[in-house]
């Protein structure tokens, strides 16, 4: 029998305090699509890595033609054909369609490429992407960039082509274009797919084969004849429930402390409405790229181009810029800690302080370091901050206790609403809870949380209520029982509606 | 798509509360030295430079030459002062030579040509370098020009205006009154050196000890993570480039009360040595780092290595060649103890240990 043209064995991945993947077993033959499906955070990105040797895997190996491959390298991956198309398109847009087809091609395999480029153009024309070979990238939309990776992914002798999330740039009517032609790619020339992607009635309509990850494992493997867009969800979900429950759960006549109203993001933020009780914690689940993150920042204008309301206890508060919803007792934690929200080369205390106008000084318009620092250290005494020490640079704490200083930088002041972003990225088991129980601290001193997450498991055991938004708009409200993985990610993915009645 | 999560540190394994417990009692002493570690090299390496000048030559370490020293640096450490400022916020500032000439021959010209009194005219000088500063500033924010291109821009701008004011002509016999000011001695102390002492003083406070100098900091250090906690960043860089450009101005009031007149590009010469001096004080471009007390070494490492060339009869074209190696060989430094290659190991190994699990 002919050895398959993947085979992925015993693959394992481990960062540290994170298992990434955990004995992955994962076969692909030539012409065969198969769709990876899995939750944010199962290790898909992951195994695309190891498979185009930018990670090594801590076990197993990747076997390609039957033969093992031992230092797999991202030249070597080249080399043998394997092709990673990835999400944010890799291609350099000063340069023409052409040139971008070539990149990292030496002179002499240039001269060589002619074929391989009329192929590649023909194959985006038959997506429903004519394109100019001289045509500079620039003046491309962001669906014909899609194509045009996708294009080069599968020329240049390609084997084994991971497309990771091709279409979410694109109408509907040029998913059909691509997906036809990626199959008869496919089919004609013996290469086998790896397709990554939450819209699953492309998943239905693409693949072969569907593997869903969860939790770093191969949870399920089907031929997609066998299988439904409802069975493969239901093998995602389902990741383990840490052990935290709400101390404190919501009263439920709390006043509304907290409202926003038709707030929109330049990048696509429909006009959305939220509002929020003092004492409560409001997830909002969805996918990455659903808007979730732009919505937090529109509504502490943090970028340009912003607009809505803002009521904090009733009162409209009129706010341009973080400042203004800084001093109208709105805290954003932003989901990049070390670029975001802590200035790393500098203490702890400083950081802390960074929120403060004039409320450290001593005398005059001189700050009172003994002031920031008694300030500082109340907080990290109150969040039982590990190293105790303010005075060492934020750099030196680990990501769990850095996210204890950013929240630090709000609750010092009269903070009324916390806008959390994906509160414990990043954060190890152990530090997860400590954050989970300082958020249900907050919120039983009377404020209200707002939390962003793409960890199921945390939405649902910190959320007295859930908001899904899918595509930049909220599409289901959840509360008591309906807050479970399986109908959050239903309504995120958009299949709800065709399966629940 | 899913990310997988990469946190930094190795803790997983270990108990929590045990490596807590030994990084509380061992924090405080392991993080001290390291930072002093590093301010102080430049203080021996100054201190270095002065014992081998004196051992070369007798004449380097009198009180008269050292004073000599004292007051060429001092241009130098004013104007580096100000550029102190606008590299901790991640910029540059070009246009420092050309505000200095611009202010001196501008007040130069109101006392000689307009009668203005010397005090008034100082103010007015000082005036003119915020307001050019702060027009950099402006640029910089307000049309999102980079720092760099920016004040490559207005750097000749205002090179150009000191031209146009006397038609490029130098003006000479300035004021008594007005060289008495910046030039003559209080107790046998240069009133410059009094003056950039004065001055470092006040940017110390200003950058330590008030918010706004804490702003500077967090701009330089992460503008994203200022903005997002309230810090009106735009306001943090022009009054940056505002203080830059009035130390400038007050730079160039000293070179004319040294030269007892003004040249219209006098200021042009000291662009890059006052930036030298920032760097070599361990200022780092990158933004987020700079020291006022380091500026001042930098300035003066800077006076010394001219004034002591000069006493060993060095032709003076070598005088450029040390210098640039100076700059260069004080940042390689300064990089090493952060991040080369072999030292890294070392480091990464300690920070490793630092750093504690949530």
């Amino acid at each position: 029998m002919v050895a398959p043209l993947l085979e992925l064995q015993n693959i394992a991945k481990s960062f540290p305090g994170v298992r990434a993947l955990n004995d992955v077993n994962f076969t692909l033959e030539r012409g065969e699509i198969c769709t990876l499906a899995g939750e944010n955070g199962a290790g898909k990105s992951t195994l695309l890595a190891i498979l185009g040797g930018s990670l090594v895997p801590d076990h197993g190996s990747v076997i390609i033609d039957g033969i093992r491959r031992a230092h797999f390298s991202p030249r070597q991956a080249l080399a043998e054909g394997v092709k990673i198309a990835h999400q944010e398109p890799a291609i350099v847009p000063q340069l023409t369609v052409e040139q971008n087809l070539l990149l990292g091609r030496t002179s002499r395999q240039r001269r060589e490429a002619a074929a391989d480029i009329d192929q590649a153009l023909a194959d985006v024309a038959q997506m429903g992407f004519p394109l100019n070979a001289k045509a500079p990238v620039q003046g491309l939309s962001p669906a014909q960039r899609h194509a045009l990776t996708i294009a080069r992914a599968m020329a240049f002798g390609a084997k084994i082509v991971a497309l990771d999330e091709p279409t979410t740039s694109m109408l509907e009517h040029n998913v059909e274009g691509v997906l036809t032609r990626v199959r008869e790619i496919a089919h004609t020339r013996g290469v086998g797919i790896i397709y990554v992607s939450h819209k699953m009635p492309e998943v239905m309509s693409v693949s072969d084969k569907v593997v869903v990850l969860r939790d770093g494992t191969v949870n399920y493997t089907t031929a997609i004849r066998q299988t439904s867009e409802q069975d493969i969800v239901r093998n995602m979900v389902g990741r383990e429930l840490l052990a935290f429950k709400r101390q404190h759960p919501m009263q439920p006549n709390a006043p509304v402390i907290f409202s926003a109203s038709d707030v929109t993001h330049p990048t696509g933020v429909k006009p959305l409405s939220l509002d929020a009780r003092a004492g409560e914690v409001v997830g909002i689940a969805g996918l990455v790229g659903s808007g979730r993150t732009e919505f937090l920042r529109a509504i502490i204008r943090a970028d340009k181009g912003s607009t809505g309301t803002v009521r904090i206890d009733g009162k409209k508060r009129k706010i341009r810029s973080p400042r203004d919803s800084r001093n109208a007792g709105i805290a954003f934690i932003p989901e990049e800690r070390k670029h975001q929200g802590l200035v790393l080369q500098v203490p702890a205390y400083a950081n802390v302080a960074l929120t403060a106008d004039r409320q450290f000084n001593g005398l005059g318009p001189l700050i009172s370091r003994r002031k920031q620092i008694a300030a500082a250290e109340e907080a990290a005494a109150r969040m039982s901050l590990r190293p105790a020490n303010v005075r060492l640079n934020a750099r030196q704490f680990s990501g769990g206790n850095q996210q204890k200083i950013v929240i630090a930088k709000w609750t010092w002041r009269n903070t009324k609403v916390f806008l959390f972003d994906e509160p414990t990225k990043g954060v190890d088991v152990g530090g997860k809870v400590e954050i989970y129980e300082l958020i249900d601290a907050l919120a039983h001193a009377g404020s209200a949380v707002i939390v962003v997450s793409s960890d199921l498991p945390e939405i649902i055991s910190l959320s007295d209520r859930v908001k899904v938004m899918r595509q930049g708009q909220f599409v289901s409200e959840h509360t008591g029982d309906d807050i479970n993985e399986h109908s959050l990610v239903a309504n995120a993915m958009g299949i709800a509606e065709r399966t629940t009645t | 798509m899913s990310q997988p999560t990469l946190p930094k540190h190795d803790a997983g394994e270990h108990d929590p509360k045990t490596v807590n417990q030994q990084q509380d009692a061992t924090a405080k002493p392991r993080t001290r030295p390291t930072l002093n570690l590093q301010a102080l090299g430049i203080y021996i390496a100054a201190v270095v430079i002065f014992l081998i000048f004196g051992m070369l030559n007798g004449n380097f370490l009198t009180a008269g030459n050292l004073r000599d020293i004292a007051i060429s640096a001092s241009v130098n450490a004013i104007i580096g002062l100000g550029i102190t400022f606008v590299v901790i916020t991640g910029g540059i500032d070009l246009a420092v030579g050309s505000i200095a000439s611009f202010v001196g021959i501008v007040s130069a010209t109101l006392m000689v040509n307009a009668g203005t009194s010397p005090f008034l005219a100082l103010l007015a000088g000082i005036a003119l370098g915020l307001v050019c500063g702060a027009l950099n500033g402006v640029l910089i924010t307000k049309l999102k020009l980079p720092p760099f291109i920016a004040t490559l821009g207005t750097m000749s701008i205002y090179q150009g205006c000191a031209y146009v004011v006397t038609n490029g002509r130098p003006v000479y016999n300035v004021p008594k009154d007005f060289v008495f000011m910046l030039n003559s001695y209080i107790g046998g102390v240069p009133v410059a050196v009094i003056l950039v002492a004065v001055l470092a003083a006040l940017c110390w406070l200003l950058l330590r000890r008030t918010v706004f100098g804490q702003n500077v900091i967090a701009t330089g250090g992460s503008e994203e993570t200022a903005w997002l906690s309230g810090v009106r960043v735009d306001r943090v860089k022009i009054a940056v480039y505002a203080l830059s450009g009035m130390l400038a101005g007050v730079g160039g009031l000293v070179i004319v009360a040294r030269i007892n007149a003004a040249q219209t590009d006098a200021g042009s010469p000291y662009l890059l040595t006052a930036i030298a001096s920032a760097v070599i004080g361990g200022a780092n471009l990158m933004g987020g780092e700079g020291r006022i007390a380091g500026t001042l070494v930098g300035a003066l490492i800077l006076g010394a290595l001219t004034n002591g060339l000069v006493l060993l009869n060095v032709p003076s074209f070598y005088e450029q060649i040390v210098t640039g190696l100076v700059v260069v060989i004080a940042v390689a430094l300064d990089q090493g103890s952060k991040g080369w290659p072999m030292m890294k190991k070392r480091s990464r190994e300690k920070s490793e240990k630092k750093e504690v699990t949530a």
